[in-house]
């Protein structure tokens, strides 16, 4: 069995390590101290082009496999998650749907743009009733005339209220259920449609996260992205095992991130004569935090082999999700005891990723679903 | 204006490095990046291409892994690359690789030869002046700004006496330090382009050299052995409030170290 | 392209000629206005020992002017002073000093060629080796001179590791780093000034200085300085350099800094102390509010004695330090700049 990433990967690995440690890491403090979007940055990145990695290179992507697209998610979540989660929306979930299901006309408005970082992308689903359970889904699509009408608020939506495009999760009928609902397309601008509340979080802060209000918007027919009616929750599941391994590396990113400041520090910090990583238990710490690291390291890309391979991976990546997560909730934890007193100053950085790493257990799926949705496929129908 | 850039594939600042088999050879870390100063003198090329148009080529010696930083090179936009791998290269000191080098670069006509003034590995700083002098061309070295003009250029380094700002004809060599430029991160495009580069190679006989004038076997430097450097003996920490403590230091420097 | 033109005499040449007992050792006296540069006066030092002990026969030689005061120093400390002279070497141009020097060597057939690694040695040293088609060994920081073959010590990585080297043929040519060896007593020589012209024609050299902007007279270079004050960034600001510039001036030191204040603006570039700025070797390196990165221990590690002031006592800069103050910089340096005055 061959491991190795091939010889190209291992390239845009190196390339894209530089590219985070050169722009993103020496400003990902400053980014979760002011708690404000870094437009600077996302302008300078969007020049590089890597949003658009996950698209055909024809309209200006790189057709990059799942393997290279998680190599990315990695890389930009070690630098850091408040950047991360805005530009990873970008790439993929926030405008996957119109990549797949729009015409040429809302290409040009609003794929091309996305791609190139002039404008921002989100993907809208969750309400305050509804997160892990998609059929309570209460935000409305009416038909009228040719027009689709949307009613609704959404909640915790990264990029919502900087977003120039939402793909927003719609039910045509309540009654139908998960069955009922569809993926829209709602542009800024467009009447009723407009930006809540921003969410104040305890971490990944520098994205902007919040409220989205819909207000009797009105659509045209071709906003609906999907062939057929009410297969929305068919389409998401295209990108649903890709949206967990994704998960799954920016836990492997930020696990990465706090291991490395836990190592220098081990190396360096000196007690009773010592560095401390001359301890015992300092190095039972490390031992056990690398070794589970390898483990999620090794699931996430396997998941992410299976997915190009066109293999099935539903329960691949959600163990590798679930796995990585817990995993980096162990080493942020660590690490921080790793630092002692010095883990728990603003000044450092251990503190921040110890708070960001929370938000994986919620992203991409939370752990008690997935685990109950692991456990019925393991068990089979009782 | 045709540029070459020779660029060397060092170890990552934070490989480690350890003397084994009592100072016989060095062990250290695979991870590799390009050396410092030749970042510089990469950006540098391909700044001039940008005023001046013509082609960047990018020239290393170095085993097989050194690919990686001729393809680093097209991915931030260069148009050519060579790669002297073959083992005749390796291992040579200062004189048996300006030679090697020297003749890749004399294979296609260029203006402007570019390199950092120092490999951060060897630290020697040898090659730079000695390319320019088996291609019987003039070089600037320590080169902190530079202008490029026909037939001629203009290049400012700081010297020990100061800045001085020196006129050269070209083609020319140059050597160059930090605060050049600042190096551009390679865009997407880039990085696709150099994952599916070819990278050519030449061999000893493609130059025209023999195998013994190059590499080791046409050195005349030896490392005899590797020795670790004097460590410090522990810091004597100086107590007291910071009057006592300023005045006492004063003290021992003067009259225990006699240094003042 | 045209290959180096030889000299004619580089690959047929295999040893000394003359001094059938003793072998020739050039020293290349590098000159800044009418002094000589200390890298040179301790090769010079380091040359008598070798003729007293038996060994080689020196030759000073200095390219370019040579005011009078100097030349009589110098002819003090050598029983042979070389000057070679032409309206070429006027000023300093890589092209036109390995020209003349490789000529002369070629004629005086020396087994070593020696100069300081000082930014003009680095930079022209190499092209004398290719002339003379023999090995060159830079930024030596010592020697066994009674070795056969010589060898030598040089850094590498930075100076993380030590490197013994020899080099086979002759000549060997080695530039040392300043403050690598000290300057003993001279005693009273009576040397011998032997004129030569250079030999170098107008199309062999194609540099000319445009311009040159001196530094404020007395300022002694990092390279060489004895004593050096460095400040980083736990000066909070670059006015509170202020305080780095008062104990220097007061302690007879010259002025550094670490990379991040150089990158912050606060110091040129010139005064940057480290693996991408300047290393240096003093007696004393006073290092103000310096955290101790690698890349900085890099530069200034081969100090003889260090001395670290921060508030942070476990500043890795305290493992490479002699002597160490835990404290605050902006009552410490004052109180040291003080006290020093009053001595």
């Amino acid at each position: 069995m061959d491991f190795a990433l091939t010889e190209e990967q291992e390239f845009f690995k190196k390339m894209i390590t530089d590219a985070v440690d050169r722009m993103i890491v020496p400003k990902a403090p400053e980014i979760d101290r002011k708690d404000e979007f870094p437009w600077e940055l996302w302008r300078e990145f969007g020049k590089l082009g890597y949003l658009g990695l996950r698209y055909p290179e024809e309209i200006g992507g790189m057709n990059a496999d799942p393997v290279t697209a998680m190599i990315f998610y990695e890389q930009v979540s070690r630098g850091s998650v408040g950047f991360a989660q805005s530009v990873i929306m970008n790439v993929l979930m926030g405008t996957y749907f119109i990549y797949r299901f729009g015409s040429e006309a809302m290409k040009e408005r609003c794929l091309y743009p996305a791609m190139r970082g002039e404008k921002v992308a989100t993907m809208c689903f969750t309400e305050d009733q509804s997160g892990s359970d998609l059929s309570a889904t209460r935000t409305t699509a009416v038909k009228d005339g040719s027009d689709w009408v949307i009613n609704g608020t959404k909640m915790w939506i990264t990029n919502g209220p900087i977003a120039d495009m939402a793909t927003v999760l719609a039910t045509t009928d309540r009654s139908l259920g998960a069955k009922g609902l569809n993926f829209f397309l709602v542009e800024k601008g467009t009447p009723g449609f407009a930006p809540g509340q921003v969410l104040e979080k305890m971490g990944c802060r520098g994205t902007v996260t919040g409220e989205l209000v819909f207000d009797n918007v009105r659509v045209p027919e071709e906003n609906l992205l999907g062939t057929e009616i009410n297969k929305g929750v068919d389409y998401l599941g295209e990108i649903l095992d890709e949206v967990r391994v994704m998960t799954g590396a920016m836990a492997l990113g930020i696990s990465q991130a706090a291991f490395d400041e836990g190592l220098e520090y081990a190396r360096k910090r000196v007690a009773f004569g010592k560095p401390i990583g001359s301890y015992q238990l300092i190095r039972a710490k490390f031992a056990d935090m690398a070794s589970e690291m390898e483990a999620s390291r090794l699931m996430v890309y396997y998941a992410a082999w299976r997915i190009k391979e066109k293999l099935s991976s539903r329960k691949e990546a959600a163990m590798a999700k679930m796995f990585a997560t817990e995993t980096c909730l162990k080493v942020v934890d660590e690490v921080t005891r790793i630092w002692g007193a010095n883990g728990f100053a603003q000044e450092y950085n251990p503190q921040r990723h110890f708070r960001d790493a929370r938000f994986l257990l919620y992203g991409g799926g939370t752990h008690e679903i997935l685990k109950d949705f692991l456990g019925r496929l393991i068990i089979g129908k009782t | 204006m045709n540029v070459v850039v020779l660029a060397k594939q060092v170890p990552d600042a934070e490989s480690s490095i350890e003397i084994k088999g009592d100072g016989e050879r060095l062990e250290i870390q695979q991870k590799f990046a390009t050396s410092l100063f030749d970042e510089f003198a990469l950006e540098e090329a391909l700044r001039i291409r940008e005023r001046h148009g013509g082609r960047v080529k990018v020239i290393t010696l170095g085993a097989g892994k050194a690919t990686e930083i001729l393809r680093t090179g097209i991915a931030m936009g260069a148009d050519e690359t060579l790669l002297l791998d073959h083992a005749a290269f390796l291992d040579g000191d200062g004189y048996a690789t300006a030679l090697a080098l020297s003749r890749a670069v004399s294979k296609a006509p260029c203006d402007v030869v570019l390199c950092g003034k120092q490999a951060v590995d060897d630290d020697r700083g040898e090659v730079g002046p000695m390319v320019a002098q088996f291609l019987g061309l003039p070089h600037v070295g320590g080169v902190v700004k530079l202008d490029i003009a026909e037939g001629k250029a203009s290049a400012e380094s700081l010297a020990e006496a100061g800045r001085e700002v020196v006129e050269v004809s070209l083609p020319a060599v140059f050597t160059v330090q930090k605060g050049l430029n600042e190096p551009r991160v390679a865009p997407i495009t880039g990085v696709m382009k150099a994952m599916k580069a070819q990278i050519p190679k030449a061999a000893p006989e493609d130059l025209g050299l023999d195998p013994a004038e190059v590499g080791r076997a046409g050195s005349k430097v030896q490392v005899k052995r590797y020795l670790a450097p004097k460590k410090r003996p522990p810091v004597q920490i100086i107590g007291g409030e910071a009057n006592d403590a300023a005045r006492e230091a004063v003290r021992i420097l003067a009259d225990v170290e006699r240094l003042i | 392209m045209q290959p180096a033109r030889q000299c004619g005499f580089s690959r047929t040449w295999k040893g000394s000629f003359r001094g059938w007992l003793v072998d020739t050792i050039l020293v290349f006296v590098e000159t800044k206005g009418d002094a000589a540069k200390k890298a040179s006066l301790e090769l010079l030092s380091e040359g008598r020992k070798l003729e007293q002990a038996g060994r080689f026969r020196m030759e000073a030689v200095v390219l370019g002017p040579l005011p009078a005061g100097l030349k009589d120093r110098l002819l003090s400390l050598t029983e042979t002073l070389v000057h070679i002279d032409d309206p070429l070497l006027e000023a300093y141009t890589p092209e036109g000093y390995a020209f003349a020097l490789a000529g002369y060597a070629g004629e005086a057939g020396p087994k070593m060629i020696l100069a300081g690694a000082t930014q003009m040695g680095r930079d022209f040293m190499p092209r004398v080796a290719v002339l003379l088609g023999c090995g060159i060994v830079s930024d030596v920081t010592a020697a066994a001179w009674e070795g056969d073959p010589v060898t030598f010590v040089r850094p590498v990585y930075g100076g993380k590791v030590l490197t013994e080297v020899s080099c086979n043929g002759f000549p060997v040519i080695v530039t040392t780093r300043p403050n690598a060896f000290g300057i003993s007593e001279e005693g009273s020589r009576t040397g011998n000034l032997v004129e030569r012209q250079a030999g170098v024609t107008a199309d062999q050299v194609h540099t000319r200085i445009q311009r040159a902007d001196a530094k404020p007279k007395g300022k002694v270079d990092l390279t060489e300085a004895d004593i050096i004050v460095s400040g980083g960034r736990g000066l909070k600001a670059a006015e509170n350099f202020r305080l780095i510039e008062e104990l220097a001036d007061a302690i007879g030191g010259t002025v550094g800094a670490t990379r991040s204040v150089v990158d912050a603006g606060w110091r040129d570039q010139e005064d940057q102390v480290g693996k991408s700025g300047k290393t240096v070797s003093p007696k004393l390196y006073i290092a103000v509010g310096i955290s101790g990165a690698i890349h900085h221990i890099m530069g200034m590690d081969t100090s003889k004695v260090v001395l670290a002031v921060n508030k942070d006592p476990n500043a890795i800069i305290f493992q490479y330090a002699n002597y160490g103050i835990v404290g605050d910089l902006f009552e410490v340096v004052p109180a040291m700049t003080a006290e020093l005055k009053k001595r």
